[in-house]
């Protein structure tokens, strides 16, 4: 048995006679990753690096929506099923699977078929395998670490660090696995916060697409008015939630090629949840609001919530119907903003309600799961008084603007 | 020597780039256009990409002294990687837009797609050629 210090001298011989010490010679590559970091030059590249992603995102998404999926759905499938649907044009089943018959687009139609199929398909499977694909090349190949770091001093600020843009870019893609990735934080204080703010002001990349659809000139307005907010409960909740908020310890790892294989893989694996588990959400919320406006019950809730939602936040009434199906789906709630008659500002304000209401359902079981029931109730608490008091502070920023 | 040239043509191609940076985030602000012969200043994201044009000029001035020094090339590549970055986005809309059809057809016809590619182009693209004088500094580090 050898003791510490024999051990160390062991470990000493061993070193000396098989490792070779030289002059390390400083790569490009090395000089790159150190800019990369460095806040000065960091900073303007990942502006840069953010400006491609959304650039891509948009031209990637347009190219299959507009390009082709729109005239698909609304030149084609449209006019075929509202003409061999074989129930008639009057019928409950025809309301529910095919919708409104005078529709000349099926984002109107709302039908399960129509507008079901097209949101999913036509409008956030491009979205998603856009968001998706720009990611994984962004995590392979080294840059996410580096973002962390860069972002590390601003997320101290709210309790949170670097590494939690990790969550929050997963959750520009799905809400539902950045609640799982915030087990990267280390106290159950940042794991709380983040779920929180991921939860209540973070659009996914499906609610993202379809708001680029809806509101193309003012997605970014709206996207800017999200950031703050996420800043501003992010720093309430670090002053009141007890708690400690460490420091990052990081790894990075050297920049890399992505490969096309791991790219590949990875895409897949990610996009093919989507089919598993958001589209049958969607096409379920579509059937559900469709009953819900058949049976009268819309119509009944929009009256009892009629002065909440047009004194307080400045919205139609009409829009009760998109907040009851945002619980099962943010972009079907998003597309059916589009089908009710309102101002820009107006639009703006619902969609804004949309993001920060009640999160899907999918994200509500996460929430519960990860955090659970005392965390579950307090985000709940935290996203009840956001809705009301960010959504109310839109209107009134519409009002003194003179525009509401 | 080859120091020495790379030092003058990146000052002069950094202006260039800062002050077309410049001019985009002015014209960004004051949500308008310009056109001049085969260059336009105008279209979506104005701001963004005169705040990156605007970095990458200053990366590449501040680059100039000893250039083939390793970390004064990594700020001259970064430069050409933030003009590429913009410059290629905008090559893939172009493409994208090019292809599908509008009201007429599925397919864009020949003359659709050939008029997509012609200009006027936005500045990172007009650009783009000039700023791959970087590859051959990388190239002949390596060598």
């Amino acid at each position: 048995m050898l003791d510490v210090e024999q051990r160390w001298e062991l470990i000493d011989k061993i070193a000396k006679r098989t490792i070779k010490f030289g002059k390390y010679r400083h790569t490009l590559k090395d000089a790159i990753a150190e800019i990369t970091v460095k806040p000065l030059t960091g900073i303007p590249i990942a502006i840069a690096v953010l400006y491609g992603f959304w650039a891509f995102f948009v031209a990637f998404a347009g190219f299959f929506t507009d390009g082709f999926l729109v005239k698909l759905f609304d030149m084609h499938w449209l006019p075929w099923l509202q003409e061999v649907f074989p129930a008639g044009k009057e019928s409950w089943l025809y309301y529910i699977f095919v919708g409104d018959p005078l529709a000349e687009n099926c984002f109107e139609a709302f039908g399960m078929l129509t507008s079901g199929l097209f949101v999913a398909i036509g409008v956030v499977l491009p979205a998603i395998v856009a968001f998706y694909l720009v990611l994984i090349v962004l995590e392979d190949s080294g840059y996410l670490p580096r973002l962390a770091v860069l972002i590390d001093t601003v997320l101290h600020k709210i309790g949170l660090h670097g590494y939690a843009i990790v969550p929050s870019i997963l959750s520009l893609g799905c809400n539902v696995p950045a609640c799982t990735a915030c087990r990267i934080l280390e106290t159950k204080k940042q794991r709380f916060i983040m779920r929180t703010i991921l939860a209540i002001f973070i659009p996914c990349g499906a609610q993202l697409g379809i708001m680029l659809k809806v509101i193309p000139e003012t997605v970014g307005w709206v996207i800017l008015y999200l950031l703050i907010g996420y800043f501003i409960l992010g720093f309430i909740l670090s002053r009141i939630v007890p708690g400690e908020s460490p420091e990052l310890l990081l790894d990075i790892p050297s920049y890399q090629r992505p490969t096309f294989s791991n790219v590949g893989r990875k895409l897949w694996v990610r996009t093919s949840s989507f089919f598993t588990t958001a589209i049958p959400f969607v096409l379920l919320g579509v059937i559900i609001i469709n009953v819900l406006y058949l049976t009268g019950v819309i119509d009944w809730l929009a009256a009892g919530l009629g002065p909440l939602l047009s004194g307080w936040f400045g919205v139609p009434k009409e829009t009760v119907g998109a907040l009851i199906v945002a619980f099962l789906r943010k972009d079907l709630a998003v597309a059916q903003l589009s089908a009710i008659e309102m101002t820009k500002y107006q639009m703006v304000t619902s969609v804004v309600l949309v993001s920060i209401y009640f999160p899907c359902i999918a994200t509500f079981i996460m929430l519960l799961k990860e955090g659970g029931a005392k965390g579950f109730l307090g985000s709940l608490a935290a996203l009840v008084a956001t809705v009301f008091l960010y959504g109310g502070l839109l209107h009134l920023i519409w009002i003194l603007l003179g525009v509401a | 020597m080859k120091n020495k040239f790379g030092s003058v043509y990146f000052s002069i191609f950094g202006l260039i780039v800062l002050g077309l940076g410049i001019a985009e985030l002015i014209i960004g602000v004051a949500a308008r256009s310009f056109t001049w012969s085969i260059l336009e200043i105008s279209g979506e994201f104005l701001l963004w990409k005169g705040i990156i044009l605007f970095f990458a000029g200053f990366f590449y001035l501040s680059s100039v002294k000893n250039l083939t020094e390793i970390h004064q090339l990594a700020k001259n590549v970064m430069a050409s990687v933030m003009l590429w970055t913009i410059a290629g986005m905008q090559i893939f809309a172009i493409i994208t837009e090019s292809i599908p059809g509008g009201e007429e057809g599925w397919i864009n016809t020949w003359e659709g797609f050939l008029s997509a590619y012609s200009p006027p182009y936005i500045p990172a693209l007009i650009l783009l050629p000039f700023s791959l004088v970087t590859i051959y500094y990388v190239y002949a580090r390596e060598k």
